[in-house]
């Protein structure tokens, strides 16, 4: 069984729930999370019938061929669907020297699965897509356990490789997405692209969440001596001395930060931030978490 | 005090300075690859100027030191005039120093620079030496040895044995004080006519010329102090010189006897003991030898290499014939040695030879071994980086 996530993490992601606040009205009332049984369009299982049982839930003709009572379930769906968009560019393979098995892609692998089970939990459908330039992978949203384990089985091969994905390339993404689908995004955040396609999103409609995903280097950028740096996805490289460069690139990048959660803030996407050593629960609780949580400053 | 080289040419050798710092260049500067996604957010500012760094500066600094000491080593430094200037006080043994003047009180108050004139130059609170010394050669080696400049006072009795037939001319002018007293004289020489003892054998016929020679030897009027015998008389006591006129192997008894102290001189066809070296000490006029000897023992065996017959040896006949004889078979007596020390006051004059430097290399071996442990030390001890 492929599992991404640590048993501490899978035990705080307890009280979670995945709220969307424009799905609100739209079919039934309450939350979302239908997982209701009986009668219904979308039929899901036989089953024996028990005690308590609505005698207009069995199926006659069932009972008229086996001579035993059974109850036809059904499920309806439920009217919201969460998106789990990772994107899948080289940049995502960058992990930090001091844990260099832990990349970026590695904990969005272990955050949308985190994510699957809040969505199987409260019955919500949840399908997701890893975006790059080599070639989409989707996997269009249902709900079950059996949809948990296909997202798992797909995830596991994932390698991150190229740029991000061309808009052309985004096309099937928009045509499956539903008006109302909870999108969220788990991506570094450094092409423009990624920003561009949160903003159509959103601006068409749908609710999107991105958690930025940072490695300590970058917020910490602690690194000693001289140096290489490469960029994965240009091949671009810098030959320069830590220290001397330290000062200035932290200003730059957090005024780069800056300007990105202005933009995302206008654009009325929702962002949380996760640094690769800090715990995996962390972006989701302030994303989802009760807005009076302590994580949710 | 004037540090110099002997061999500055060696000092080429501190170019290998350049292989430890070559080892201790930072070898990680900007070559470790890092995977850096926001590069654009580092990437406008200008590059740094790569500076040279160096890991373990301390042992870089040791191993620096080291092969700096090595290439100086190499070059063989000195230390030319490590002598003081300080004057400097021979006294000469009999010389009453307390009489010398007021050098002589300084002289005992500070012994550094105030020795014996003896061979070795012993510091003055040593005990007096004894024996005699040639004193002018001493005095000489002092003027050799002392930097120019250095004032030198001689203290010396009235009276110098070891003296030499020259007055010492020495490279600068001599505090000459005399003091009462009489050095200690050298060497009783008695002055006495050696007597002959002749064992005639197969080479008689040369009798007459040795009882001729023992004959100028006395004064006018005495008689030649010869004794003849047999070959195989009994041997004379050791203080006499003895001629065997005989042939063939050399008995034991003679050579036990030269070896005691004994002076024997052998016929031309006597057989020498295969072992002795032989120095020709007598030459005639062409320069081929007449007399050959041989120290055996405390002793000394001589043999002439020809016959003593006129036709073959002409020198029997010279008129300086005793006196040859008399300087093989006497060592030579030392010339008198004794002069007053007023007229024995050194001349000046002569040339000045600059004392050889001090050699400065088994201080800095010591140096470089002391640097070598402490590099050890260095390299070795636990806490250290990685490599170099």
């Amino acid at each position: 069984m492929i599992d991404f996530l640590p048993p501490d993490v899978r035990s705080r992601l307890k009280g979670l729930r995945l709220v969307t606040r424009r799905a609100v009205g739209g079919q039934g009332i309450g939350l979302h999370q239908s997982h209701s049984r009986g009668a219904g369009l979308e039929f899901a299982q036989y089953r024996a019938y028990e005690r308590g049982d609505e005698p207009r839930q069995i199926d006659w003709k069932l009972y008229a061929r086996s001579d035993k009572f059974f109850v036809r379930e059904a499920e309806r769906e439920s009217p919201v669907a969460v998106w789990i968009l990772i994107d899948a560019s080289a940049s995502m393979s960058q992990a930090d020297p001091v844990r260099p098995e832990w990349s970026r892609l590695d904990a969005a692998k272990a955050l949308t699965q985190g994510m699957a089970e809040l969505a199987l939990r409260q019955g919500d459908r949840f399908g997701w897509a890893a975006l790059s330039d080599q070639g989409l992978k989707l996997l269009a949203p249902a709900t079950g356990a059996r949809q948990r384990d296909r997202l798992l089985l797909e995830l596991a091969p994932l390698r991150a490789g190229g740029g991000f994905a061309r808009d052309e390339q985004l096309a099937p993404l928009w045509e499956r997405i539903g008006a109302r689908d909870l999108i969220v995004v788990l991506s570094d955040c450094f092409e423009p692209g990624v920003i561009d396609l949160m903003e159509r999103l959103s601006a068409a409609g749908r609710e999107v969440l991105a958690v930025e995903m940072l490695t300590v280097g970058e917020r910490d950028f602690a690194f000693s001596g001289g140096h290489r740096f490469r960029d994965p996805e240009t091949g671009e490289e810098l030959v320069g001395d830590a220290p001397a460069l330290r000062a200035e690139f932290l200003r730059r990048f957090t005024e780069a930060r800056a300007a990105l959660h202005a933009r995302l803030a206008r654009a009325g996407v929702r962002h949380a931030e996760h640094v690769l050593d800090q715990p995996l629960d962390q972006p989701l609780r302030r994303l989802f978490g009760a807005h009076d949580a302590a994580e949710y400053a | 005090m004037t540090p110099g080289l002997l061999l500055p040419a060696a000092l080429a050798a501190l170019a290998a300075i350049l292989v430890p710092l070559a080892i201790h260049i930072a070898r990680r500067s900007e070559e470790r690859p890092v995977v850096f996604a926001a590069l654009r957010w580092l990437r406008q500012k200008p590059r740094p100027k790569s500076r040279l760094r160096f890991d373990e500066k301390l042992l870089l600094a040791a191993r620096i030191l080291l092969l700096a000491l090595l290439a100086l080593w190499l070059a063989h430094p000195v230390l030319s005039g490590a002598a003081g200037k300080a004057a400097y006080v021979a006294v000469a043994p009999g010389a009453d120093v307390a009489q010398a003047g007021h050098v002589g009180e300084e002289a005992v108050a500070d012994y550094g620079r105030s020795h014996w004139l003896a061979p070795g130059f012993p510091a003055l609170k040593e005990p007096v030496p004894s024996g005699g010394a040639p004193i002018a050669s001493l005095i000489r080696q002092l003027d050799a040895d002392l930097p120019a400049g250095t004032p030198l006072v001689v203290v010396v009795p009235a009276v110098i044995e070891g003296a030499d037939a020259e007055r010492p001319r020495l490279s600068r002018r001599v505090d000459w004080r005399v003091t009462p007293g009489a050095a200690p004289a050298m060497r009783a020489t008695p002055v006495a006519v050696p007597g002959l003892s002749i064992r005639q054998g197969d080479q008689a016929a040369g009798v007459r010329y040795l009882r001729a020679a023992a004959l100028a030897w006395q004064p006018a009027g005495r008689a030649a102090d010869v004794e003849i015998g047999g070959v195989d008389a009994a041997l004379p006591p050791v203080t006499r010189k003895l001629v065997r006129l005989d042939g063939g192997t050399l008995p034991a008894g003679l050579l036990d006897w030269v070896e005691k102290g004994g002076t024997a001189l052998a016929a031309s066809d006597a057989v020498f003991p295969a072992d002795a070296d032989r120095v020709v000490v007598w030459r005639d006029a062409l320069g081929r030898p007449l007399v050959e000897a041989a120290p055996i023992g405390t002793g000394r065996l001589m043999r002439f290499t020809r016959r003593l017959a006129p036709a073959e040896m002409p020198e029997l006949l010279e008129a300086d014939f005793p006196v040859h004889l008399r300087a093989v078979l006497e060592p030579a007596a030392t010339a008198p040695a004794r002069v007053s020390a007023a007229d024995y006051a050194p001349a000046t004059g002569a040339r000045h030879f600059e004392p050889p430097p001090m050699d400065l290399r088994p201080w800095l071996a010591v140096l470089i071994g002391l640097v070598v442990l402490v590099e050890r030390w260095l390299a070795t001890r636990r806490r250290r980086a990685v490599s170099p």
